[in-house]
């Protein structure tokens, strides 16, 4: 009943929401960019809505829980993203004209060639970020609701396709910007009720966490997936059957839909790879990936990841092509940040209240439902089950809202960038890759969510921020440096993927840096993109390129009065390179 | 046959051209008036210390506050209004410096290209 209520809303406002953006559509630019007619306010909810996905709304406080304080990190670097794309990026490639980021690329450096390598890299980028959301869609569904995993995962692919196939991006646009409203409030709402009604105690606790070492009470934990359990004491449990055996001291292994109860005082069993939360080291404002022992360099990966991942991700940066000039997608980034910085003022809340309430969900792994478990935890009655409503609404929203983006981007790369085609292609094309994604997500519950977008997010880092960032801001980059640069990016971000699967166990800063790889294959990416274009030589225009790129957009066409002649209107021939090149190289002389 | 019907005025070939699926025209170098240059080197320049300026502030700011937490302990111990001023300091430095950062480096860039609205001659020309 909860997941009718929640969810039914959500689908029906998302599809009449759309409705309202359906116009008439001639062209590619009409589906992909909105005919770029949004204003910087709309424009900055909708990249907001676009960008707070399941692992902001759900997963920040579920790191909260698992790993510490720390985790808090992560939002700092998705917000400081977007300062570094209103710095480097946002407007300068407005200007570019281009409609997706491969677009860009081929409008900047005229490569054929590296404007498929990019729709390619567009595509892994999208499947790693998008197969997560339509798990944890069917996850939080089943769990809510007891229904079978497949249901949420077609609801939420048939609500976005449907919505982008006949809207497109005029659609997606109010349809995010909407959601972001409403995940707003419904964030933000909750966490102050949780606040006032979990009594003195728990605030206490909170804010004066002790290490979680035994039950408080008698605890049901489920086990959704296999888990293998360090148990130190003989532990007597109840089995959902109604068996009642002890744990002999040593591992223990709990198969998946096992149900086990704990009784109050019972010691708390070890998780491999995971300390209890609560100690000394998980109050520690910093985060020890892989608990090797180097908090700095940890938090400083997960920086340089999210951050320039941010900068690099192609549906956030598609969201930009929609403003109407490079002004507007300039201060579309700078409302965003203050957007952003909103919202991510609460999953602390929601963080240290589930480590005291909550806090055997990191036995059975599943802390990504500490946010939507922790209302019935504090009342029982109608107000919890209202509340736990009203966040399994807003975690539904934060799953559309970022599918919608990110099945646009897929539909572009394909439809506009592989194999080029009209607007009947790009409609179609939603539909088989969400039809695609669906199949990818049915076989991959048991995947970490937050693993895979991390990964999504590394390999934004390491190929199309430095691709952006030196289109932008240095003229003698050529197209085969950026087709290196962003291969090696690629290749050295799947090598630390296939080491993190496949690969020997390591320790200490190596674990690091093979877990988080950013620290390295950033810099990989910018070397190699430096040297190689330094080999070479840019072409004639390449200067050009670049400077036009930083030129206001002539908003009159009035002709300029000390050149007497209209700049808009000028002739091909006036403006060949050559007389450019001339009068840049007696600047820089 | 209805006194209203509409009549295509275009004439065959455009219909002709129009029905065939378009392949993308050729890629041409993008323009810039010469004109235009020196306006266009110096907007580059000035834009580029700028944002050299603004990210130097961001990198300081992320880079230097885990320092900071890791090199100064006892903020874990110390209190305001009863949590921990290494956990507020996690949230309330850095989102309402961002902001500040974002505001700041906006106003900034936009005034220069302010000063290159067309009409005003540029200091080259």
């Amino acid at each position: 009943m909860i997941a009718f209520f929640a969810v039914a809303p959500v689908v029906l406002v998302t599809l009449l929401v759309g409705l309202r953006g359906v116009a008439a559509m001639r062209t590619t630019s009409d589906f992909l960019v909105a005919s770029r007619r949004v204003s910087p306010l709309l424009n900055s909810a909708a990249v907001s809505g676009e960008y707070l996905s399941a692992a902001s709304f759900l997963g920040v406080a579920g790191l909260v829980v698992k790993d510490g304080v720390g985790a808090l990190w992560y939002p700092v670097g998705f917000t400081a993203g977007y300062v570094a794309m209103l710095v480097l990026v946002a407007a300068p490639m407005r200007r570019s004209g281009a409609v997706t980021v491969p677009d860009f690329a081929e409008a900047r450096l005229a490569s054929t060639p590296l404007r498929k390598l990019a729709a390619v890299t567009v595509l892994v980028i999208a499947g790693l970020y998008l197969v997560p959301q339509f798990r944890t869609a069917g996850l939080v569904l089943s769990v809510v609701s007891g229904g079978p995993y497949w249901v949420g995962v077609v609801i939420a692919a048939v609500v976005v396709s449907v919505t982008l196939a006949v809207g497109g991006m005029r659609a997606a646009t109010y349809v995010q910007a909407f959601q972001f409203c409403f995940k707003l409030v419904l964030f933000i709402v909750p966490a102050i009720w949780l606040l006032l009604s979990a009594g003195p105690a728990v605030r206490h606790e909170a804010v004066h966490p002790v290490e979680f070492t035994h039950f408080a009470r008698d605890t049901p934990v489920d086990f959704g997936l296999e888990v293998t359990l360090e148990v130190h004491e003989p532990t007597t449990v109840r089995a959902s059957d109604g068996r009642v055996f002890t744990i002999p001291p040593g591992e223990f292994r709990v198969e998946d839909g096992d149900t086990l109860v704990f009784p109050a005082g019972a010691p708390v069993p070890g998780v491999r790879g995971g300390a209890a939360p609560g100690g000394p080291d998980w109050q520690r404002p910093l985060l020890d990936l892989q608990d090797a022992g180097h908090p700095l360099l940890g938090t400083w990966a997960v920086l340089l990841a999210t951050m320039l991942g941010t900068m690099g991700l192609p549906h956030v940066l598609m969201r930009f092509h929609t403003s109407p000039d490079g002004r507007a997608a300039r201060r579309t980034a700078a409302i965003t940040v203050g957007l952003l910085g909103v919202f991510y003022l609460f999953p602390g809340v929601y963080g240290t209240l589930a480590k005291v309430l909550v806090p055997q969900l990191y036995l059975s792994g599943a802390t990504d439902t500490a946010v939507v478990a922790l209302p019935s935890q504090v009342d029982s009655g109608a107000a919890g089950t209202v509340f736990t409503t009203l966040l399994t609404a807003g975690a539904f929203a934060a799953f559309l809202a970022t599918s919608l983006g990110l099945l646009l981007v897929v539909a572009g790369a394909i439809s506009h960038d592989l194999v080029p085609g009209g607007l009947a292609r790009l409609r179609f094309t939603v539909v088989a890759a969400a039809a695609a994604v669906v199949l990818l997500a049915l076989p991959s519950a048991r995947l970490d969510a937050g693993v895979l977008v991390t990964w999504g997010f590394t390999v934004a880092a390491s190929t199309f921020c430095p691709l952006l960032v030196l289109g932008i801001w240095w003229p003698r980059l050529t197209a085969p440096g950026a087709i290196a640069g962003v291969a090696a990016g690629l290749l050295g971000t799947a090598g630390a993927i296939v080491a993190t699967l496949f690969g020997p166990p390591v320790s200490g800063w190596l674990a690091i840096l093979v877990a988080q790889p950013a620290p390295w294959s950033v810099p990989l990416a910018f070397g190699t993109m430096v040297a190689v274009s330094l080999l070479g030589r840019p072409p004639a225009w390449s200067s050009a390129a670049m400077l036009r790129l930083h030129l206001v957009e002539r908003r009159t066409s009035v002709p300029t009065r000390d050149r007497g002649r209209d700049l808009g209107h000028s002739s091909w021939s006036a403006r060949r390179s050559s007389a450019v090149r001339r009068i840049i190289r007696r600047l820089s002389r | 046959m209805s006194p209203h019907r509409r009549v295509a005025v275009t004439s065959p070939q455009t219909r002709l051209a129009h029905a065939r699926r378009r392949h993308r025209t050729a890629w041409r170098p993008p323009t810039l008036d010469p004109a235009e240059v020196h306006e266009a080197v110096r907007v580059f320049h000035a834009q580029r210390s700028r944002a050299a300026v603004a990210l130097g502030a961001l990198s300081v700011l992320l880079l230097g506050l885990p320092v900071v937490l890791s090199l100064a302990p006892w903020l874990d111990h110390a209190r305001v209004l009863g949590v921990p001023v290494s956990w507020v300091a996690l949230v309330a430095v850095p989102f309402p410096a961002m902001v500040a950062i974002a505001h700041w480096h906006l106003r900034r860039a936009e005034r220069v290209e302010d000063d290159s609205e067309p009409g005003t001659p540029g200091p080259g020309g």
